[in-house]
């Protein structure tokens, strides 16, 4: 009985006011997905999370909003799927690690490899760079150009630094995923 | 997997479920919002066409799969439930499967949070799906989960992570080893565990039932499969009474059962235990208890008994499925050990008119087996008063058992025939049929008096037959039996009629089998020139058929009947000589999975041994009669088939034929040999030397018509000498009473450390009527030479040294060999009237240990074969030993064996013995040691 009460107010809700939207969120291994998604959805951080096999599912409510954010794994072997989880969402997350300035390359060489795919066009694209709060990390300027995001054509692009940790920039975040909920 | 199941009983056409349009509607799974309802019909879609054999290629499988993972964003469990389901289905054909993993994982140990008892319902599901998509290098990171969800109080939980470890032992052995504590304490949890969860009936199953214990003995004994201590030492620990569920007793039954059967030395132990379990509340595991004790190797009668005693009252139980299994193993064990069953023949006599037609039938043929002569009547008239109304299986069980009966009961074959010929009349298919005519064809072999009446069942049989198989095997046999009866032109009609009415294949064996009435009439005689005549005709008419292969056997048997040489007729239509088939079996095997250089030259068939047709029927009477213990109707075994004790005696007796075959081809490379004729006879290989001797010896007996061969086989085990002119000086040790002569030694010129040399002693046996037995002393005489170690050469000179090993015996089994003749009395008769006779008594002594193994050594030791069925002690404290074969030079031995045992004095008898030539009797029966 209560199952049925709450479909029919989940229905309703859905109805009138609530959204969802799908968002992915990629990036190469250990840039901080799982943990930011975590954050995200009001739980604790933890340093020592073990490595996304595959990917995560989490809804992060916020208002009326319900995001829908697929967490894929960053290892090499899950990077070829990152396009079939891309498909059709409201916007993908590229997380970099800014303090880790060597990945860097690689980590722009997929981020363009994977914007290139017609099926992806017009998918808004946040760039965030994580890991503020270490000493030897890279500011947003930094990050826009060596990330190449003035390429980038055919969608909104945004980029912001975020940590995860000190739950910095967490809000404009968010504020930026709903806003692309309303197209 | 249970929703398909059903579907599939139900009606199949409540969705048309197809492939491609299951594949087009996948699309519902990216929809979003997801509608549960519409997405778990779907996924049941897909997993039914998975169960009915459809299978997705692999581009469809892994769009679908990932079609699938997106359905994770929601939460409903039954949606999820349905979600693993089709994961597990599709982890095999689908790419990229580890995808899900971290999501498994979440769910596997989210125990907490929003409504864990939501959770419990696909945490096995998940467990189960988990370990089709891990692989070996991944197996790491779930270890932990999955320990944890052994020992989780959840049934369902742990059921399916022990069976997940199961799965996963191949790939990932040492990782799942490590698990073994957790599986031990899913165990000993298993007993109390009978806390419910209700939830949906998809979890009901399990619970309660301790069905976790069963998983987890089974994952236990994979775990521990080689080693047999450890084995042994978990069988006794877990039947101290915390296993309560059956099932897992009954594996522990198996488990305990396989142990006695690998491991004497643990028999006893184990033997124990089953005998506990046979008193266990479960019925099932009594069964299993009684079962594993039948099966035994070879178990005695006091073992046995308390099994016995438990299948006995199970059978008048009021329930038909147990009365089956009761009755059923009863009958399994009545055709190895009859006398250990008749104590249940009281009970068992009730179930024959039990309505149930299958307790019916094994009821039957356990007390044919379990009976005596009296009363085989009575029981067949019982069977084919419901042979109709049961099964072709049932029916080859009950054919196969009067089979038996008619070669143990030769007396009785007038009945048992008539009964054959009746039910040949019934319906039935060919594998039915095919029993009922081969028994027939054992009755003209074996039972010489059935011949004429049994021949005219098959005739009238082959008239209206609709299996080719078997009417050309009915031809053959008219075509060899036939002309040795009194009135062959009976069966030329039959014959005959195949030819005008059958089609080509069974034409071409009635134009065989008509041939052979045109030449060969009764044994010896001429033909009758009218049959002669007339069976030309009839094959000349033949010439017209359509069919190629019928005109050339028609031609070709005209062309040899006509010719005036009776010699090479009878060679090619009355071919009497068989090639040795197991020998030629294994030489055409070793040709064909041989090496390069034996397959390129072409098979030499004259390589094969040839026997005569007498010989053969003797061994395939061993044969028949040995494959009749084995039920049709099989069981599922625990280990391996029992060796079946009672018929060694004969086997020992028909392998005879094959050594002698074996040593045969190798003689024949020894030039001096040749001149001697055809091997008589071999014996087995003899030790004359303990098996860790500085040089090991042993000999094999080559008897030939005037000379004994003695081949000595000598094995240098020494590593630092080399023996040189090695030769062995045997001497019969009473000169006077040992008729040899020394006709040659051929010794072995060099002897290096583990070779093996052939030194040939041979003999002339002087006498020319009597066979000489007695001792002979052998000296292994050789020059030996030490190797100098840092060389490696021989040094120059040696010394003479020599080296005594065992006498060997020359036994009047020696000269004999086992034959076979359809009525022991009549020889028993003929030999006495031209023949003459001797009697001894002797005791065995207390060593041979009832009377069956007394039948066994005298077997063995008169290489004599037994008749009437008499190698099977049917009574345990009298046996009358029935024997009959024949001396190399061909004079016939009919040997009677009278038998009494006492536990006190051992087994005594009373030989008398009847041979055709003048001094065997006495020699035979101064052989029984």
């Amino acid at each position: 009985m209560s199952g049925i009460l709450r479909r029919m107010y989940d229905w309703l809700v859905r109805l009138f006011w609530a959204t969802e939207m799908d968002i992915t969120i990629i990036g190469l291994q250990n840039a901080g997905k799982t943990s930011l998604l975590r954050v995200l959805a009001g739980g604790e951080f933890t340093i020592d999370s073990i490595p996304t096999v595959g990917f995560n599912m989490k809804r992060v409510q916020k208002g009326h909003v319900t995001l829908k954010c697929w967490d894929l794994g960053g290892q090499p072997r899950f990077r070829s799927m990152w396009e079939r989880y891309c498909r059709g969402v409201n916007a993908i997350v590229f997380i970099v690690d800014s303090a880790d300035p060597p990945s860097h390359p690689i980590a722009r060489e997929e981020l363009h490899s994977l914007l290139q795919k017609p099926i992806l066009d017009g998918i808004p694209l946040l760039v965030l760079g994580n890991k503020s709060d270490l000493p030897d990390k890279i500011g947003v300027d930094e990050l826009i150009d060596v990330m190449k995001l003035e390429d980038v054509t055919n969608r909104e692009v945004s980029c912001y630094s975020i940590s995860a940790k000190e739950e910095t920039n967490l809000d404009a975040v968010l504020q930026w995923l709903i806003a692309r909920a309303k197209r | 997997m249970s929703y398909s199941k059903k579907d599939e009983d139900a009606e199949p056409a409540i969705f048309k479920v197809d492939r491609t349009s299951v594949f087009q509607e996948a699309r519902v799974f990216n929809t979003s919002p997801i509608y549960p309802r519409k997405c778990r019909i779907l996924l049941t879609k897909i997993v039914y066409l998975l169960h009915t054999g459809e299978s997705f290629p692999t581009a469809e499988a892994t769009e679908l799969f990932f079609g699938i993972t997106k359905l994770f964003q929601h939460r409903d469990a039954s949606l999820r439930q349905m979600v693993y389901l089709a994961i597990k289905e599709l982890a095999g054909t689908a790419e990229d499967v580890i995808m899900v993993t971290s999501s498994v994982m979440k769910d596997v140990a989210g125990a907490g949070g929003r409504g864990s008892g939501d959770q419990d319902i696909y945490r096995a599901n998940a467990i189960r799906a988990l370990c089709r998509i891990i692989d070996g290098t991944t197996v790491q990171a779930i270890e932990r989960l999955l320990k944890t969800a052994i020992v989780d109080k959840t049934p369902s939980v742990s059921s399916a992570a022990l069976v997940s470890s199961y799965h996963l032992l191949p790939t990932a052995r040492d990782v799942v080893r490590r698990w073994a504590n957790e599986t031990q304490e899913a165990v000993l949890s298993g007993s109390k565990s009978s806390a419910l969860f209700g939830f949906g009936s998809s979890v009901a199953a399990p619970q309660g039932s301790g069905m976790t214990q069963y998983h987890a003995i089974g994952l236990l004994y994979q775990m521990r499969a080689h080693d047999r201590m450890a084995l042994a030492k978990m069988v006794q620990q877990f039947s101290g009474g915390q296993v309560k569920n059956p099932a897992a007793l009954v594996m522990l039954v198996r488990l305990a059962a396989k142990i006695a059967e690998d491991d004497p030395g643990l028999r006893k132990p184990m033997y124990t235990l089953l005998e506990g379990w046979l008193r266990h509340k479960a019925e099932m595991v009594n069964f299993e208890a009684a079962k594993a004790i039948c099966e035994l190797k070879d178990v005695t009668d006091t073992e046995v008994a308390p099994a016995i005693h438990v299948l006995q009252i199970f059978l008048t139980s009021p329930r038909a499925v147990a009365k089956f299994t009761a009755i059923r193993i009863l009958h399994k064990f009545a055709s190895v050990r009859p006398s250990a069953v008749n104590v249940c023949n009281m009970d068992i006599e009730t179930l024959i008119s039990n309505s149930n037609r299958s307790i019916a039938t094994f009821a039957i043929t356990t007390l044919l087996k379990t009976g005596n002569e009296a009363s085989v009547d009575r029981l067949m008239k019982q069977i084919s008063g419901f042979m109709a109304d049961i099964t072709d299986e049932f029916k080859i069980t009950i054919v196969e058992a009067i089979r038996t009966l008619c070669l143990k009961f030769p007396s009785k074959q007038a009945g048992m025939l008539s009964f054959l010929s009746g039910v040949l009349r019934d319906e039935g298919g060919y594998e039915f049929k095919k029993t009922v005519v081969e028994s027939m064809f054992d009755l003209i072999k074996f039972v010489p008096e059935s011949r004429e009446e049994a021949l005219a069942h098959l005739c009238e049989f082959i008239e209206d037959c609709e299996f080719t198989k078997l009417a050309v095997r009915v031809l053959h046999l008219l075509g060899s039996e036939g002309p040795k009866t009194a009135q062959p032109t009976k069966y030329i009609r039959y014959i005959y009629n195949r030819v005008v009415l059958e089609n080509a294949i069974v034409r071409a064996a009635a134009v065989t089998a008509l041939a052979k009435f045109g030449v060969s009439a009764k044994d010896g005689a001429k033909v009758d020139p009218e049959v002669k005549s007339s069976v030309v005709v009839l094959l000349t008419r033949c010439l017209d058929d359509p069919d190629d292969e019928v005109r050339d056997r028609a031609a070709l048997n005209l062309r040899l009947i006509k010719n005036e040489e009776q010699e090479v007729a009878e060679k090619f239509i009355k071919n009497e000589q068989l090639y040795s088939l197991p020998v030629f079996e294994h030489q055409l095997i070793m040709y064909v999975t041989g090496d390069q250089s034996t397959f390129s030259t072409p098979f030499d068939v004259s390589s094969v041994p040839v026997v005569s047709r007498e010989q053969a029927h003797a061994e395939e009477r061993n044969m028949k009669l040995r494959s009749a213990d084995t039920p049709t109707l099989k069981a599922p075994t625990t280990g391996a088939p029992r060796p079946a004790a009672a018929t060694s005696a004969a086997e020992q007796a028909s392998s005879v034929i094959a050594t002698t075959q074996k040593y045969a081809q190798q003689l024949a490379l020894v030039p001096e040999l040749s001149a001697y004729g055809a091997l008589l006879k071999s014996s087995s290989e003899i030790e004359l030397t303990e098996s860790e001797t500085e040089y090991v010896v042993s000999v094999v007996k080559h008897i030939f018509k005037d000379h004994l061969v003695l081949q000595f086989n000598v094995k240098n085990t020494l590593s630092d000498t080399l023996l040189e002119d090695v030769s062995m000086i045997s001497t019969p040790s009473d000169e006077e009473e040992v008729q040899l002569e020394e006709d040659f030694i051929i010794p072995v010129p060099k002897l290096a450390q583990d070779e093996v040399g052939t030194i040939w002693v041979s003999f002339k046996r002087t006498s020319e009527e009597g066979y000489p037995t007695g001792s002979i002393t052998n000296v292994l005489k050789f020059t030996s030479k030490e190797i100098d170690p840092a060389s490696g050469e021989p040094e120059e000179s040696g010394y003479e040294d020599e080296y005594q090993v065992e006498d060997l015996e020359i036994l009047p089994g020696d000269y004999l060999v086992p034959a076979f003749a359809g009525s022991w009395d009549n020889v028993w008769e003929q030999v006495g009237a031209a023949g003459e006779e001797a009697t001894e008594s002797y005791a065995l002594g207390t060593d041979v240990k009832g009377i069956q193994e007394a039948v066994e050594l005298l077997c063995k030791q008169l290489y004599l074969q037994p008749l009437d069925g008499s190698d099977v002690a049917v009574n345990s404290t009298t046996h009358n030993l029935k024997l009959f074969g024949k001396t190399i030079s061909g004079g016939r031995v009919v040997a009677h064996i009278r038998m009494a045992y006492s536990s006190k004095n051992g087994v005594a008898l009373k030989a008398t013995v009847r041979a055709e030539e003048e001094g065997v009797a006495q020699m035979v029966v101064g052989g029984i040691a």
